[in-house]
C-alpha cells in the first residue's frame, strides 16, 4: 500500500471493516512513515471527538406519551381490521341468489302475485350500480362504503349501499360529489376508519391541486374537528383544513381548537395552520392566542414551544 | 448498536400484525433509544426527534404488514426513520420553522447554566460539524459512528451501495477532520 491509500484505510479501521490483512498492512506502513502516522492521528481525533456529543435519552414523559399513543392507534387498528369473506362465500351467495331468481320466475310465470317479494325504497334492484345520490336530507344510513382514488381525468368514485347499491363518479369539486364527501365526513361514518378515508378524499384533492374546497366540506370537517370523539380523526380533520386556503371560518375553528381541544396533537396541528396563515395575514386574535399558549404553565411543553417558535416566524 | 436476534424482532412484528399492543409497546422499549439518538442527530432539534420517532412507531404499526423480511427490523426501522427526517427536513425547509432549541424554556438563572457551558459547547461544536455535512453523509456517518453499524447494513438501510456507504463516510470524515482541525474547534486536544 501507499500514503494514497491510508485515509480510507484508515476510516475503515475505525468503522471496523477493515479486514484483518489490511489492518496488519495499515500497522506496518504507519511505523515506518511519520506523515501517514499524523494523518491517522487527525482521523482519529475527528472520530473520539464525535463521540463527546451525548445521547438523547428517552424520558419517562416521552415514553408515557408515545406508549399512550401507541396503544391508542393498535385500538384503532383493530377497529379497522378487514375481516375478509370466507372464499366459499361469494359462490354460495351467487348460487343462493340465482336459486331465489329461479324461483321468484317460476312463481311468476304460474301468474302468482308478487306480493312475497321483499319491496324496496328504490325500485327493483339493478345488476348495475345506481348513479345518483339519495335524498341526503332524510339522513340514510349507508353501508359497505368504498372508495376509489382520482384516475386519470381526475374521477373519484364513492360506492355505498342504502338499500341498492349507489356508486357516484366524477370529480371531487363536482357539487353532487361534494356533498357526497361532506355528508360522508359529517353524519355517515361510524367508525373512525370511515371517516379518516373520506376526509384523506378530501384533502388529497383539495389539498393538492389547491382548489377552494366547497363550503360543505368547511363546514363538514370544521364539525367534525370542533365534535369528532376520536382525536386522530379530529387531526385529520385539521390537516385537511390547513391544507385549504385559509378563510375567516377556517382561522375561527383552528381558534377554537388551540384554546380547547384535548389533544395535544390536534393543538400543535392548530398552531401550525394559524401560524403559516398569520405569516400571510396577522391578525390579532391568533397572536393573542399563540401569546397565551406560548406562556401558558398548564399547556404541553411542545405546544407551548411551538407556540413561541410560531411568534417568532411571523413579522408583525 | 444493541442488535436483536432477527427472529425475534420478526415475532414482535407479528404480534403488532395481530393487534397485540404490547408487542408495539416492547418494540418501543427496544428500538426507541437508538432511534431518537437517531433522529435527534439528523434533526438537531430535540423536540422534533420526538415528535418523528413517534412517526416512525406509528409508521411501523400501520406497515406492519408490510414488513418482506428482505432486511432485518432494525434497518427497516432505521430506514423509516431516515425518510421521516428527510421528509421533516424538507417540511421545515418550506415553512422556515425556526428550530425550537431557539426557543428553549427560560431558566431560572444561575440554575446551573454555568457548569454547563463548557459541556454545551463541546456538543455544540460537533452538531456544527455535523451540520456542515450533507443530509446523506450524515445519515451513513451516523449510523456507523453512533450505532456501529455495519457499512452492508448501513447500504440495506439507505437503500444504496456498499461502494456509495463507503465513499459518503469517507466525504464526512474527511470533512469533520478538516473542521476539528481547524485552530479554535481543536478544543478536544485540551480536554
Amino acid at each position: 500500500m501507499d500514503c494514497r491509500d491510508v485515509t480510507a484505510l484508515g476510516i475503515e479501521r475505525l468503522t471496523g471493516e477493515a479486514p484483518e490483512a489490511a489492518r496488519r498492512e495499515l500497522s506496518a506502513h504507519l511505523a515506518g512513515c511519520e506523515s501517514c502516522r499524523r494523518e491517522m492521528a487527525r482521523l482519529e481525533d475527528a472520530w473520539t471527538t464525535l463521540g463527546v456529543d451525548p445521547d438523547a435519552e428517552v424520558t419517562p414523559e416521552f415514553r408515557r406519551r408515545t406508549l399512550g399513543l401507541l396503544e391508542e392507534e393498535m385500538i384503532r387498528g383493530r377497529v379497522r381490521a378487514f375481516r375478509p369473506r370466507p372464499t366459499f362465500a361469494r359462490p354460495a351467495l351467487q348460487a343462493a341468489g340465482l336459486a331465489l331468481a329461479a324461483g321468484l320466475g317460476y312463481l311468476a310465470a304460474k301468474g302468482i302475485p308478487r306480493a312475497t317479494a321483499p319491496p324496496t325504497a328504490g325500485g327493483p334492484a339493478a345488476a348495475t350500480p345506481a348513479a345518483s345520490v339519495p335524498d341526503l336530507a332524510a339522513n340514510p344510513r349507508f353501508a359497505n362504503v368504498s372508495y376509489r382514488a382520482a384516475d386519470k381525468d381526475g374521477r373519484v368514485s364513492i360506492g355505498f349501499d342504502v338499500t341498492t347499491r349507489h356508486e357516484l363518479e366524477g370529480r371531487p369539486s363536482d357539487p353532487e360529489v361534494a356533498k357526497l364527501l361532506a355528508y360522508l365526513v359529517a353524519h355517515n361514518a361510524e367508525t373512525a376508519g370511515e371517516k379518516s378515508r373520506a376526509i384523506e378524499l378530501v384533502s388529497e384533492h383539495f389539498g393538492t391541486a389547491n382548489a377552494p374546497a366547497s363550503p360543505e366540506i368547511v363546514a363538514a370537517l370544521s364539525a367534525t374537528l370542533r365534535t369528532d370523539g376520536n382525536p386522530g380523526v379530529r387531526k385529520k380533520a385539521a390537516d385537511a383544513l390547513a391544507s385549504f386556503p385559509v378563510t375567516p371560518e377556517i382561522r375561527a375553528v383552528f381558534l377554537e381548537a388551540l384554546k380547547s381541544d384535548k389533544n395535544p396533537a390536534v393543538r400543535l396541528a392548530a398552531v401550525d395552520a394559524l401560524a403559516a396563515a398569520a405569516k400571510q395575514s396577522p391578525d390579532a386574535n391568533t397572536i393573542q392566542s399563540l401569546r397565551e399558549k406560548a406562556v401558558d404553565p398548564q399547556e404541553n411543553g411542545f405546544v407551548r414551544a411551538k407556540a413561541a417558535s410560531a411568534l417568532k416566524a411571523i413579522s408583525f | 448498536m444493541q442488535m436483536n436476534s432477527g427472529s425475534d424482532d420478526a415475532g414482535l412484528l407479528e404480534r403488532i400484525r395481530r393487534g397485540d399492543t404490547d408487542g408495539a409497546a416492547e418494540l418501543f422499549e427496544r428500538y426507541a433509544p437508538a432511534l431518537l439518538r437517531f433522529t435527534d442527530r439528523m434533526l438537531s432539534d430535540r423536540a422534533s426527534a420526538e415528535e418523528v420517532t413517534q412517526e416512525v412507531f406509528l409508521k411501523v404499526i400501520s406497515r406492519a404488514h408490510q414488513y418482506d423480511g428482505r432486511a432485518g427490523v432494525a434497518s427497516w426501522l432505521f430506514a423509516i426513520a431516515a425518510n421521516a427526517c428527510r421528509d421533516r427536513r424538507r417540511r421545515e425547509r418550506r415553512a422556515t420553522v425556526v428550530p425550537l432549541e431557539s426557543v428553549a424554556e427560560p431558566r431560572a438563572r444561575g440554575e446551573g447554566v454555568e457548569a454547563s457551558i463548557a459541556s454545551r459547547q463541546r456538543r455544540d461544536a460537533v452538531r456544527q460539524a455535523l451540520s456542515e455535512l450533507s443530509e446523506e453523509q450524515r445519515e451513513a456517518l451516523v449510523l456507523a459512528r453512533y450505532h456501529g453499524m455495519p457499512y452492508a447494513e448501513i447500504a440495506k438501510t439507505l437503500g444504496i451501495s456498499v461502494g456509495a456507504v463507503k465513499t459518503r463516510i469517507f466525504r464526512a470524515v474527511e470533512t469533520l477532520k478538516a473542521h476539528f482541525s481547524e485552530g479554535e474547534n481543536s478544543w478536544t486536544a485540551a480536554t
